[in-house]
């Protein structure tokens, strides 16, 4: 077995996943004004204090990310853009090799910056929708970006979820153990397996 | 699912739509509509400064739902001219406060037209103020909504809001919409402000001069980034997320997950 996630990193990860999933879910209930989801909190004022909190939960997990993929996530070479040409080889029924890929693909280093930058957007109009008063445009602008950025983690967050578990059997325990077999790990991320010496 | 909320812009033809008139030449700014809408409302008093104007709250305040402006305008003819013009909230028939109003059943319209709100289903977002063309919404000390509904109860019942009850000079006056444009008209003002504003305001202003005189604007709008907002993202909000899981399953049950090259040999074996 080889680890590919440390203890905090999977307990940062489900916190992450949690907090974004509560907070698509009363977003959808603030945007469609749903009073069936404000009735799973109680009342209306209950989701809001439940979203407001949950993004202070987000946010903060968001930043912790930085320290686990923002260097993986800024390096590339020529092999991320022959990834890219082939699609990740997900646009084709047959095996494919995929180019020699690092610890992550360029897929995921793609998916970590728009998260990334989507969720600094999403957390910081926030944070002004919710503390900052006296201020129309401001709101207005605030209000704008945070339903633009929410169109982006809606369509982005499945797509990363399906990746993760059905598209890609033997991926999903490393979000559970952490580890994943030897073997796998050699096919999957034979840059990484190089640099740490396993291959 | 966004089509919902279909309260939320009032159809050109709304029978019993209510409205006030108000006629800023026949206001003496005696403010009793001020007074009585504390009245009926129990809002209490304020203190303010004296700023050297006779207007007196500055502004709309959480517990001045209407103000009369007292205007000084140049004139010919006089050494001032003096514009009493009564304030309070629109009651537009397209409103933004209810558009962008995240809570349900905390801003909503009666059947008589007017915009009312629940404070117990407020939840205190502010982002009513921002959607608001006209800058009337307040917020209370529990940072629940607060602004004027038209006494939506006293209308209920059969009886003029509070204001249009306490004005001597008819200069506030209430009735059923159409009468009241009707009225102005025949009394010889061409252009009434609010006839099809934002689908048409709940009040309703006979101005003598350009608006802008009286301190209102021109062509009110709903702001432009909630416009986008209601007709662009939300409904992308929720194809967005269709499209990417119906495109998910459609590459697992066309494509398939990921195949290693073992399992590629195992089944030509």
């Amino acid at each position: 077995m080889v680890r590919k996630a440390s203890v905090e990193e999977i307990i940062n990860h489900w916190i992450l996943a949690g907090s974004c999933i509560l907070l698509i879910i009363t977003g959808y209930g603030f945007l469609f004004k749903i009073e069936q989801i404000y009735a799973l909190f109680g009342s209306n004022i209950t989701m809001k204090i439940v979203h407001n909190w949950a993004g202070v939960v987000f946010t903060v997990s968001l930043f912790a990310t930085l320290f686990n993929y923002l260097h993986e996530a800024l390096a590339y070479d020529a092999n991320d853009w022959a990834w890219i040409k082939m699609g990740g080889g997900y646009l084709s029924k047959k095996h494919t090799v995929a180019p020699p890929m690092g610890k992550f693909n360029t897929g995921q280093k793609f998916y970590y910056l728009v998260i990334l930058l989507a969720g600094i957007a999403i957390s910081a109009s926030g944070f002004s929708i919710w503390l900052v008063q006296d201020n129309r445009s401001l709101t207005l602008a605030s209000h704008l970006t945070h339903n633009l950025a929410f169109v982006l983690f809606v369509m982005a967050v499945p797509v990363h979820a399906y990746l993760g578990t059905l598209a890609n059997p033997g991926t999903l325990r490393i979000m559970i153990y952490g580890t994943v077999p030897l073997e796998f790990a050699k096919k999957k991320y034979p840059k990484w397996m190089k640099e740490i010496g396993k291959m | 699912m966004w089509l919902r909320h279909r309260g939320e812009i009032m159809s050109a033809i709304t029978e019993n739509r209510k409205a006030l008139l108000i006629s800023p030449e026949l206001c003496i700014g005696c403010r009793g509509c001020q007074t009585a809408c504390k009245n009926w409302n129990q809002l209490p008093g304020q203190k303010t400064k004296n700023y050297g104007t006779m207007q007196n709250p500055p502004d709309l305040t959480p517990s001045a739902f209407n103000i009369i402006r007292y205007n000084e305008v140049p004139s010919d003819t006089n050494a001032v001219r003096w514009l009493f013009v009564s304030r309070r909230c629109m009651h537009c028939g397209d409103a933004g406060c209810m558009k962008i109003c995240p809570a349900p059943g905390a801003i909503y319209r009666t059947k008589d037209g007017a915009v009312a709100y629940d404070k117990d289903k407020c939840i205190g977002c502010k982002l009513c103020v921002a959607g608001c063309p006209f800058d009337v919404p307040r917020y209370d000390a529990q940072g629940k909504i607060s602004k004027c509904h038209l006494c939506f109860d006293r209308i209920a019942d059969g009886l003029s809001p509070a204001c249009a009850k306490t004005c001597p000079t008819g200069a506030i006056r209430f009735g059923d919409r159409d009468a009241l444009i009707d009225t102005a008209k025949k009394a010889g003002y061409a252009k009434v402000y609010g006839e099809a504003d934002l689908t048409g305001l709940g009040t309703l202003y006979a101005f003598k001069d350009a608006p802008k005189i009286y301190g209102m604007n021109e062509n009110p709008a709903i702001p432009e980034s909630i416009i986008f907002w209601n007709t662009v993202l939300k409904p992308l909000a929720v194809i967005g997320l269709g499209g990417v899981v119906a495109g998910a399953l459609l590459h697992y049950v066309t494509i398939g997950p990921h195949k290693d090259a073992d399992e590629e040999v195992k089944k030509h074996e």
